[in-house]
């Protein structure tokens, strides 16, 4: 755990976020301030359509605020230029989605890679070891070769994990993660999630299954937009 | 090698059917450009160094006495003279089985120093012995004869010999012999003299040693010979200075290649639409994976550099098939046309500037097509890449009149799901349809335009009322001689005419004309018939016919108007003497040079001939071929009894032939381009198609699970296929109305000085029409059996 680490932080002010409709502004976010310290995991749930996809792609700077700030271990996300943003986010955010979304033409080594070598951020030749290192720690070391279409759906989740762990970033984020998956691998995921905060990353997962509270440290319920009621586990 | 590359590397080669359509795209626009222009810049180079290698002559001057050795001499050494040389051309017949056909024969002064107009010698004889001849060898096939044969020739004041050729040259300035349907033969003075002629050379030519190509430095030059010639007490009636350094058919070569050139810009436009279409629809499935990417860290500049190389892998390897393949295509192109023009292709390198723009075209059109919808695909945010709604498919309006149109009741269900998949995406459906409605549109333009020719060219029957025209060598009272023409069986009308060479006077004392040594090239004629005559229709574009018979009234075709307008006077020379006339009307004649028709009246008056023709036109009843062989050989016996002496005798479908084969470059061309559009065309739509297909597998998979048969999602597929091509076909056939508008008169102009009648071919349009729909048809086969091959579960994980 380094020192970093321990001091990350992330800090909404009166964010709101607001979609342009039609029929008039739709308000999926109003005025919500928030504070996650490092280190946690964090579930963000809410009925469908609450504004919790909406809140997560705040946090990842995959979405501007229409107004307040989205502070990110003293970064003002919001105010990064596009092509920052995505070095920025591809070093400090691991983002881990529903549908997997691995390449399906690479195989799941070269997938932990790509980030790697986007982001330039390890000498070449390490990187093969350490993306096989992490597909070993969420134990599909042996699928290394293989082709994203080859593996069950909790594989790619996993290996979808390893990429996302691939830049060492002290947050991960993730989306419904298990919302694809059985009930076993969903619990088997959630453990993988539980020992990366004990390794000292902050994990926000946006999800549904009430079944697996007990593994959150700050749990997050949104209503229409608002945050309803925030449960913190010492 | 970095991840990333991999990433491009599989893409490429996991996906080899779409691909190789990408790649087929840019070949195809790639290929017509090389082929064209390849062809198009040595021919071009061949011809004016064919052309100038026969070191042509400066200036012919015409005499009307026989010219010195001494004084072919003195011009040789005045200042600014390069070469001088005495010459004579005699119109000549020859027999080819039982018909006369004409025979222009050179008369060559020295065989063995001869230094301006040479040809090149290619086997037999070098200089042809005593009563034996030298000929060009397109002649040959005129002539049906080999070297070595005799051939029976008659010169205007001989007997019909038998002459030997003996040897064959080359002469690329002159048009190939089947062109003009006519002999060309070189021989001496004396065999001259031996075949019945009396007649020196009277024609000297000069090359300049300066300013080669400056048309007004050689006028002057000549004019300087004129002078010098008339101290010494010659008589010189005419100058000819062809247009410096360009070969005779120049001009046709130019309009032959404009359609060229333009019809290849087309074929590039059509390219980059293919190619646009097909990297936009890769592009789709893309989009996805860049947002992904970009979630991962991947910044816009390494996600554009990404997409750039994998373009340019796709160009590299089009252009590595496309290329080679052009230039075979290059090399048959550029030899159909010097058979054609009559030249010898020495040097075939196709110049770099070529290969150049290909790599240009097929490298930055790709990368221009694949810039927008890669900057758009890394413009849109990541979330809504990551949407599950898929992305750049834009909700179609529930009201759209396609989907009100899909609703009506009598029509199947699979065909109104075609009809709205058809237009599920519109700017694709645009570029398929710009794409087949291009292809159409150029197709039919070409098959019209060359309809348009072949109408133009029947032209000839109803303007020229007459089937043979016999040419005198001397001028006579013909009255009883046409009466004994007209008591022939089928002969209809026959009159007397008189013509003459003539220029435009500009009050000098020799006449200056264009003509080039083949006599036809360039030439200008005054033509004086009998008012009304029964024998010319022509088409009075402006103004009117002539009329009053004894009246100083001249109508000019198209090639001899200029800048005159009706109603200007306009002087004319007539045997070295200028007369004057008024302008009242203008024709447009197909086939003929430049043109002055008069009363053959007040010609014969003006020039003190009444009563004399040199010309008679002779009417057929039936106008047949055949017939008019027939009568053509019995008229020539009766000329042969009355023993008139005839320079030549000229059957109108011996000029049909011989401006048919002058068009037959620009019919076979345009049946190239119509060919090719074919190609493009239907290659297109199976591009598309097949894209469009591909791209909707998964819905394919999902309506195999609710149940769709394969012959139910084959049906679907051939449905929507002929649907846009049908639509394309309304949308080309309106095009080729308004292009072949434009070629035609742009064609008509360049060419003959005449526009061409917007002509529709009924053929062209029934031929596309089932091109398309066969097209359309075998074009979906494939996908549709490709989408049916996928098992549910594949297209269900197709991502
Ligand atoms: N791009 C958008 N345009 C319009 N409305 C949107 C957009 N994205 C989300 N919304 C709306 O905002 C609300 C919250 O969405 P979201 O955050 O995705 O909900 P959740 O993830 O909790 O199901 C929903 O009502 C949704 O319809
Ligand atoms: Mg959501």
């Amino acid at each position: 755990m380094n020192h970093e680490q321990s001091k990350s932080q992330i800090q909404l002010t009166r964010v709101s976020k607001s979609f342009p409709l039609a029929s008039g502004d739709f308000h999926a976010l109003k005025n919500v301030s928030l504070t996650i310290p490092s280190g946690k995991l964090v579930a963000i749930t809410g009925k469908s359509g609450s504004g919790k996809s909406t809140l997560l792609n705040l946090i990842a700077g995959i979405d501007k605020p229409t107004e307040g700030s989205v502070s990110i271990n003293g970064v003002q996300v919001e105010k990064l230029p596009e092509s920052a943003l995505a070095t920025w986010r591809g070093k400090n955010i691991g983002v881990v989605f529903q549908f997997f979304q691995l390449l399906p033409t690479l195989t799941i080594l070269e997938n932990v890679m790509l980030p790697m070598d986007f982001c330039n951020s390890y000498p070449k030749k390490e990187r093969k070891s350490r993306a096989l290192s992490l597909l070993e720690m969420v134990g599909i070391k042996e699928q290394a070769d293989k082709l994203p279409s080859e593996l069950s759906g909790g594989q790619q989740q996993r290996a979808a994990i390893a990429r996302a762990l691939a830049n060492d970033p002290p947050m991960i984020i993730a989306d419904e993660p298990t919302g694809n998956l059985d009930s076993q691998t969903a619990s088997s995921i959630f453990d993988l999630f539980a020992s990366l905060t004990r390794a000292g990353k902050t994990v926000i997962i946006v999800t549904h299954e009430r079944d697996f509270s007990e593994y959150f440290g700050h749990v997050i319920a949104i209503a229409d937009g608002e945050i309803v009621k925030e449960v913190i586990h010492a | 090698m970095k991840t990333r590359h991999n990433k491009i590397f599989r893409d490429l080669t996991s996906d080899y059917s779409k691909n190789l359509m990408l790649v087929l795209a840019i070949a195809i626009g790639v290929f017509g450009i090389g082929a064209i222009l390849g062809g198009y810049s040595v021919t071009k180079r061949e011809m004016t160094d064919n052309y100038l290698s026969t070191h042509p002559a400066s200036a012919t001057i015409e005499m009307e006495e026989d010219i010195s050795r001494g004084m072919v001499d003195s011009v040789k050494a005045m200042p600014g003279i390069a070469e001088a040389e005495r010459h004579a051309t005699v119109v000549a017949r020859m027999k080819v089985g039982e018909k006369w056909f004409p025979l222009l024969l050179f008369v060559i002064d020295d065989f063995k120093t001869k230094k301006t107009n040479t040809p090149f010698y290619i086997s037999g004889e070098r200089e042809p012995s005593p009563s034996a001849m030298l000929v060009e060898r397109t002649a040959l096939v005129v002539m049906k004869a080999k070297e070595g044969d005799e051939l029976e020739i008659k010169t205007p004041h001989g007997h019909p010999q038998k002459v030997k050729l003996s040897g064959t040259v080359h002469d690329p300035s002159l048009a190939p012999a089947w062109q003009e349907q006519s002999g060309y033969g070189y021989i001496s003075l004396s065999t001259l003299h031996a075949l019945g002629e009396t007649q020196g050379f009277d024609q000297l030519r000069i090359r300049v040693s300066e300013q080669p190509f400056s048309k007004e430095h050689i006028l002057v030059e000549a004019k300087g010979v004129a002078s010098r010639v008339t101290q010494k007490g010659y008589h010189v009636h005419e100058i000819q200075v062809p247009p410096p350094g360009k070969h005779p058919h120049q001009g046709q070569m130019t309009t032959v290649m404009s359609i060229f050139i333009t019809f290849s810009f087309l074929i590039l436009i059509l390219g980059s639409i293919l190619v646009s279409t097909s990297m936009a629809t890769l592009m789709v499935k893309q989009v996805r994976q860049i947002g992904v990417m970009k979630t991962i860290g991947a910044n816009s500049w390494q996600i554009g550099v990404m997409y750039l190389m994998m373009t340019l892998v796709l160009c590299i390897l089009a252009l590595l098939i496309a290329i080679p393949l052009s230039r075979l295509a290059a090399s048959v192109f550029y030899h159909q046309l010097a058979v054609l023009l009559n030249l010898e292709i020495r040097d075939n390198t196709i110049p770099n500037w070529v290969p150049l723009l290909q790599i240009i075209g097929g490298i930055v059109i790709p990368l221009i097509a694949v810039a927008f919808p890669v900057i758009r695909g890394s413009r849109v945010s990541v979330r809504t890449a990551l949407d599950n709604h898929g992305v750049l498919e834009k909700r179609t309006a529930t009201n759209f009149w396609a989907v009100r149109f899909s609703r009506i009741s009598f029509l199947s269900e699979t065909f109104r799901l075609s009809i709205r998949n058809v237009f599920r995406q519109r700017a694709r459906m645009m570029m398929t349809l710009g794409l087949l409605a291009a292809g159409g549109a150029m197709f039919m333009t070409a098959l019209n335009v060359s309809e348009a020719w072949d109408n133009n060219l029947k032209r000839i029957y109803s303007q020229r009322l007459y089937d043979l025209e016999v040419k005198l060598n001397q001028p006579l009272k013909a009255d009883s001689l046409l009466n004994k023409i007209r008591r022939i069986p089928g002969v209809t009308v026959a009159e007397g005419w008189s013509h003459s060479p003539t220029a435009i006077s500009k009050g000098e004392a020799t006449e200056v004309t264009q003509t080039y040594p083949d006599k036809g090239h360039g030439s200008f004629t005054i033509q004086a018939m009998p008012l009304p005559t029964r024998l010319l229709s022509p088409t009075v574009k402006e103004g009117r016919w002539l009329a009053n018979p004894d009246a100083a009234e001249v109508v000019l075709n198209q090639n001899a108007r200029g800048g005159y307008k009706l109603g200007d006077r306009i002087s004319l020379a007539v045997y070295g003497k200028p007369t004057a006339w008024t302008i009242v009307g203008f024709t447009e004649d197909v086939g003929s040079p430049a043109m002055a028709y008069t009363s053959y009246d007040y010609f014969s008056t003006l020039t003190q001939t009444q009563g004399q023709v040199s010309m008679l036109r002779i009417a057929y009843a039936d106008r047949s071929r055949q017939n008019a062989e027939l009568k053509n050989l019995e008229i020539e016996n009766l000329l042969q009894a009355e023993q008139i002496s005839v320079s030549a005798a000229i059957p109108v479908w011996l000029l049909q032939n011989a401006i048919a084969a002058h068009m037959k470059v620009m019919v076979n061309s345009l049946m190239a381009m119509a060919v090719l559009m074919a190609l493009v065309g239907t290659l297109g739509l199976t591009a598309t198609m097949s894209m469009n297909l591909l791209e909707r597998t998964r819905e394919i998979g999902v309506m195999r699970a609710i149940g769709a048969t394969p012959a139910t999602i084959r049906k679907l597929v051939v449905w929507e296929g002929l649907f846009t091509g049908g639509l394309s076909i309304f949308i080309a056939i309106v095009l080729a109305l308004v292009l072949s508008t434009f070629f035609g008169r742009f064609i008509g102009n360049m060419a003959f000085r005449t526009p061409l009648t917007l002509t529709v071919s009924v053929s062209a349009m029934a031929m596309w029409v089932a091109l398309i729909i066969i097209g359309s048809y075998a074009a979906t086969l494939y996908p549709a059996r490709r989408a049916n091959q996928i098992t549910t579960r594949e297209a269900l994980s197709y991502e």
